[in-house]
């Protein structure tokens, strides 16, 4: 058997991803075929060019974070309110009045529904992806240097050591202080006041994240139950819906009634917490 | 879309709850940073909003959304070169604070080979491979979106699929 020409090898890499998947046009389908049984390094290809493939197709996607979706409403909402008096004042030919009427309640209605639904999708798949990863380690020197001992973090994470910490590092600060934790550890103090306190809802939601990675410790539950009734941001409500439906807490039953009956929740909030509710009784 | 450009924005939320995960996807894979990423998808967003007069209904919403998807990220690429330019100090001194913050944040769900492979590739193999093995991008839509031809993009996505495979198996 002779060794195949390197120039023939040369083509084969530009047809081989086609011949992979089966796109090649017949004739040079055939030329591959001929090929491949004198050339090894071809065969390689074609094996790793599957077992890439294969890859490709099982790589799961980047979920983002609910935040993503808080602030394109909050964008949107913004975006209608100037639309409004600009509808009303400059009075376009088209009666202007049926627009604005037809977004409110109806349309309204049915969208804050399909936002329900698939905040609940998101929420659940941001759980569950995280959920994965949470058990894993982070890089050895990133734990030591970010994590301080919980007394250095409540007076970092409130500023009462003279320095303010913006939200961001706020939420880094929180988000490592969970990794590794012991039984009893002050940590779980310092974020359930996190929770309640912290006046950035993307801070809050990195405390009830990092709390539900250390929900083995009962003040967990606890303070997730009681943490609902101080919550206000609609992301803040629904993650810490999401998150005592899927530990099954059941005593949060009465808050999640008192929170479906706020009248200055969101309706996506409320139809959560009866959603909550029929899960958990 | 229609409904949006004739001011329904309401009509925007099932358009976003479509497409903002695919876009985040796709601008977490350009710029190998979630948080950045989040931020561009806000920014595409808004721009939809903006220049939704210009959309034209004959057009695919997909492909007119992907368009301005690569223009955001293209502005933010130029605004990071432009500050790297003007002020070298400035960014390292606050590059080295966020990097503390990136640095779990980025691409934070999978620190596997693909992904890591995949990060090396340049931007413009990456951008491709993205669009058609996670975006479900065909080869006609990818030409369309890239300015080329049909073939051109099966020929540039054949080779970057070949560079792919090199660093992949690298070791
Ligand atoms: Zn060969």
């Amino acid at each position: 058997m002779k060794t195949p020409e390197p120039t023939a090898c040369h083509e084969m890499e530009a047809l081989l991803p086609a011949y992979v998947e089966h796109s090649l046009p017949a004739a040079e389908a055939e030329r591959v075929a001929a090929h491949l049984p004198t050339c090894p390094g071809c065969q390689l290809q074609v094996t790793q060019l599957r077992a890439l493939s294969d890859d490709l197709d099982a790589a799961l996607p980047e979920v983002p974070r609910t935040a993503l979706r808080a602030n394109f409403i909050a964008m949107l909402e913004q975006q209608k309110a100037q639309l409004k008096p600009e509808a009303t004042f400059a009075a376009p030919p088209a009666p202007p009045e049926a627009k604005v009427v037809s977004m409110w309640p109806t349309a309204l209605a049915n969208n804050w529904l399909r936002i329900a639904a698939s905040i609940v999708l998101i929420a659940a798949g941001v759980l569950l992806g995280r959920n994965l990863h949470w058990g894993a380690q982070p890089p050895a020197d990133l734990a030591a240097n970010t994590r301080p001992a919980h007394a250095e973090l409540a007076q970092a994470l409130t500023g009462s050591n003279g320095n303010t910490v913006s939200a961001s590092d706020r939420i880094q600060l929180v988000t490592n202080s969970s990794r590794q934790n012991e039984p009893g550890d002050p940590t779980v103090q310092v974020l359930i006041n996190t929770l309640n306190f912290d006046p950035n809802p993307n801070v809050r939601l990195a405390a009830c994240e990092a709390l539900y990675r250390l929900r083995d410790d009962s003040r967990v539950r606890e303070a997730l139950v009681h943490s609902l009734p101080i919550q206000t941001d609609p992301n803040v409500q629904i993650t810490l819906i999401d998150m005592l439906v899927s530990m099954r807490v059941r005593r949060a039953v009465p808050q999640l009634e008192r929170l479906a009956k706020r009248p200055d929740a969101l309706p996506v909030v409320r139809a959560q917490a009866e959603a909550g509710i029929g899960k958990l009784i | 879309m229609a409904a949006v450009k004739a001011d329904d924005l309401d009509q925007l939320v099932p358009l976003f709850e479509r497409y903002h995960g695919p876009l985040f996807n796709y601008l977490t894979r350009l710029t190998n940073d979630r948080e950045t990423s989040e931020d561009l998808t806000q920014t595409v967003f808004e721009r939809i909003l903006k220049y939704r007069s210009s959309y034209q209904p004959t057009q695919p919403f997909k492909a007119w959304v992907y368009q301005m998807a690569r223009n955001v990220h293209a502005d933010h690429w130029h605004r990071k070169e432009k500050l790297r330019a003007a002020d070298v100090d400035e960014v390292e001194r606050t590059g080295g604070l966020r990097g503390a913050a990136f640095s779990q944040m980025r691409v934070s769900n999978h620190h596997d080979d693909l992904h890591e492979a995949l990060a090396l590739l340049p931007t413009p193999q990456r951008e491709i491979l993205v669009l058609n093995r996670f975006q479900g991008f065909g080869y006609e839509e990818i030409g369309k979106l890239l300015g080329c031809t049909a073939e051109a993009a099966r020929v540039k996505a054949h080779r970057a699929l070949q560079a792919l495979r090199k660093i992949y198996f690298a070791n």
